[in-house]
């Protein structure tokens, strides 16, 4: 079997089944070569929704069990340093992971590897069987890697074609080369070459911190176009979900209001508030802010409060050194305040490596999220996807479906309206919850 | 009983006085101060006697001009942007459309610690919110340059107060550079206020090679107001490096017949002090 779609189409391979790749066939691969390769295959196409989902269930089984988990299309990776209650050693703690992802999967067989380093990791779960746990002892990896082609690294093909042409076969034999001579024959590359056939990359987790969407909606009895009718609903909506980003540490960086109007069509207004509402009081503040600008038309009949979440705390700052978080703890706000004012708005000078004599060349101007450090690349990831289109109903950054019509009256006080509290229509309350995440095999 | 009541009569004239000349007024010797300095000092000799120490952490400083025209309060905020950048992250609102990232680098700036906000020319009320963001988020410097665009005070109060309790509660370094006249709610935000009064232009063989600056501490809810002090803001020119100086303090007779400039520094020779 292999997943991607139909071989006439120009897509790649998403995956593969043990079959398949035995002939050859590999991730990423175009499909009409895969379909070459192995032309009995059955070719089955996907339905992104459904990958969302199951991504969204096997991120939150194994966010269950691992403080960090990364996720691939293919890999995992969770974070199992320090120690855990329940599993008294690494090795209890991947099976658990191990067993909780087969039940996520409903019959997958994930090959679990557990090393102390992600290289090792992935070629241990490589080396695996499938519901087996390969683990590697810290100290063992350079003899575990010896005796692996040359294949395996994570390198230039280039690279590897001038490997095999010095007559080396396998990691040990280059892991026994000087670094010296390795970095004077490949560059930086080839340390990196060292370090990886030594077992000592050093390569962590990059967490996924990307968005995770929340959202309340409540819907009123009868069509409502009453402005305090509106507001208890829309308090309602940032109170429940104001609860829940206190309980669970995490803030909202974009907020949507969305009222579903009767006989019009929907009526959205989306910001990121001027800073990460964490609880119910702030959450509060950006929806009645979002609520002013909104002119509905016809009567409401339903309210929706959509945010985007992040966790509050990207990582552990270093508690003995002053100001350790407050460079990332910046620059996430001025990614915030790009997103609310522009891109524009916020800059980093550098200076022109040739500036020539006209003094507007002496410096450029740059974003001011610099490369993502270790530790932070899953906030660059995260930034990218700020970046992009909120996948809601057509919402847009400061921008409203629909725009107020002058000379209309959009609110009237109804007198039969109900008081707030006191008899008012029941909200029904649907929360509904996307995580960004992953399938297939672990890598601990 | 009677000791207690000379400590409660003690306590209450230290209260009115701080009341009155603020907190760092009267002050308890042993008085902790939460292991934090209270002020920033700025590495230039004149500015620190000025405001004793350095300008004050927690606070609002204002670079206001005397008069329009040319004052060079923007060209002290960048050399004090410039300084603080060594030490540490800064943010630069750019309201006035004037910053030039090569003069802070002339200045000695370390560009990599410098975020500059560009809310656009006369953006008063976003520049003010964006650098009260980020003095949330702990930015320990940021630096306000408000052009000579007018904005109605009852726009700016509400940004401003926000930046105030901001900075108040990070413990940052804010200053602001503000053109004549000052704005209200400005002046009362302010807890120290440097009004910058031009002097002259400083020449050398018949070029401007800096600005003459009259400093005089106007407002101080620190330390008795009226200090004055003057200071050089030297301009770069090829193989001179910009940089601020405390004009009175740096001016000896030449000895040696070098002299450099002509008007009031014909004569006198140049000693950079704070190196």
């Amino acid at each position: 079997m292999i997943v991607g779609g139909a071989p006439e189409l120009r897509l790649p391979v998403l995956a593969a089944s043990a079959a398949a790749t035995a002939t050859g066939v590999y991730p990423g691969q175009s499909l009409r070569q895969a379909q070459q390769l192995c032309p009995q295959a059955a070719f089955v196409s996907v339905d992104p929704h459904d990958v969302e989902r199951l991504r969204a269930e096997v991120a939150t089984a194994l966010g269950g069990l691992s403080p960090a988990v990364e996720v691939g299309d293919e890999e995992s990776f969770c974070d199992l340093s320090g120690s855990h209650v329940l599993h008294r050693d690494e090795g209890r703690w991947a099976a658990a992971i191990a067993r909780v992802l087969m039940e996520t999967l409903d019959g997958g067989l994930p090959a679990v590897g557990v090393a102390a380093t992600r290289f090792v990791a992935r070629l241990a779960a490589g080396a695996s069987e499938a519901r087996h746990v390969r683990r590697v002892p810290a100290g063992g990896e350079a003899a575990f890697l010896a005796p692996l082609p040359l294949g395996m690294l994570p390198v230039d093909p280039a690279i590897g074609a001038r490997l095999a042409a010095l007559g080396l076969d396998c990691l040990g034999a280059v892991a026994n080369l000087s670094p010296v001579e390795l970095q004077r024959q490949f560059g930086a590359e080839g340390l990196v070459l060292y370090r990886h056939c030594r077992g000592e990359d050093g390569g962590g987790l990059f967490v996924d911190t990307g968005p995770r969407r929340a959202v309340e909606r409540v819907i009123l009895e009868g069509s409502v176009a009453d402005l305090e009718v509106l507001r208890f609903a829309a308090h309602r909506c940032a109170t429940d979900l104001g609860d829940q980003l206190r309980s669970r540490g995490m803030v909202a960086v974009t907020v949507a209001l969305v009222l579903e109007l009767e006989e019009a069509p929907t009526l959205s207004v989306a910001a990121p508030p001027p800073l990460p509402a964490g609880n119910a009081a702030e959450l509060w503040v950006a929806v009645l802010a979002l609520l002013g600008e909104m002119r509905p038309c016809a009567p409401v009949s339903a309210i929706r409060l959509e945010v985007e979440l992040r966790t509050a705390a990207g990582r552990q700052a270093d508690l003995w050194r002053g100001g350790d978080a407050q460079r990332e703890a910046v620059l996430a706000a001025a990614a915030r305040l790009q997103r609310r004012y522009g891109e524009t708005t916020l800059r980093r000078p550098k200076l022109a490596v040739d500036p020539g004599d006209i003094p507007e060349r002496r410096f450029r101007w740059e974003a001011p999220m610099g490369a993502p450090k270790s530790g932070t690349k899953a906030a660059g990831r995260a930034g990218e996807r700020a970046g992009k289109a909120h996948p809601g109903d057509g919402l847009t950054a400061r921008s409203s479906t629909q725009p107020a019509q002058k000379g209309k009256v959009p609110w009237s006080r109804s007198p039969t309206a109900k008081q707030p509290g006191r008899g008012h229509p029941r909200p029904t309350p649907a929360v509904q919850e996307t995580l960004s995440v992953c399938t297939g095999r672990v890598h601990v | 009983m009677h000791t207690e009541t000379r400590g409660q009569v003690l306590a209450d004239t230290v209260a009115g006085l701080q009341r009155r000349y603020g907190s760092a007024a009267v002050r308890r010797g042993d008085e902790p101060d939460g292991g934090e300095r209270t002020v920033w000092s700025t590495g230039i000799p004149a500015l620190d006697r000025l405001a004793p120490g350095g300008l004050p952490r927690a606070r609002v400083t204002l670079l206001q001009a005397a008069q329009a025209g040319a004052s060079g309060r923007l060209t002290l905020l960048q050399a004090l942007a410039a300084r603080a950048s060594q030490e540490g992250d800064v943010v630069y609102v750019d309201v006035a459309a004037s910053l030039d990232p090569g003069f802070l680098a002339d200045l000695g700036a370390n560009l990599d610690s410098c975020l500059a906000v560009l809310p656009g020319r006369g953006r008063w009320r976003e520049g003010l919110a964006m650098a009260r963001a980020l003095v949330v988020a702990g930015s320990p410097w940021v630096g306000v340059a408000l052009g000579g665009e007018r904005c109605r005070d009852a726009e700016i109060e509400q940004a401003l107060n926000g930046l105030v309790e901001a900075v108040h509660r990070r413990r940052a370094v804010c200053v602001v550079a503000a053109p004549a006249p000052a704005t209200a709610p400005l002046a009362y935000a302010s807890s120290l206020t440097l009004s910058c009064l031009p002097a002259g232009w400083q020449e050398s063989h018949g070029d401007i090679t800096g600005l003459r600056v009259a400093l005089t501490v106007s407002k101080s809810r620190l330390h008795p107001p009226g200090a004055t002090d003057t200071l050089l803001l030297c301009y770069p020119r090829p193989y001179a490096a910009a940089a601020v100086l405390g004009y009175p303090t740096v001016m000896a007779p030449a000895r040696s017949g070098s002299s450099d400039g002509g008007g009031a520094g014909r004569g006198l020779t140049m000693v950079d002090l704070s190196a």
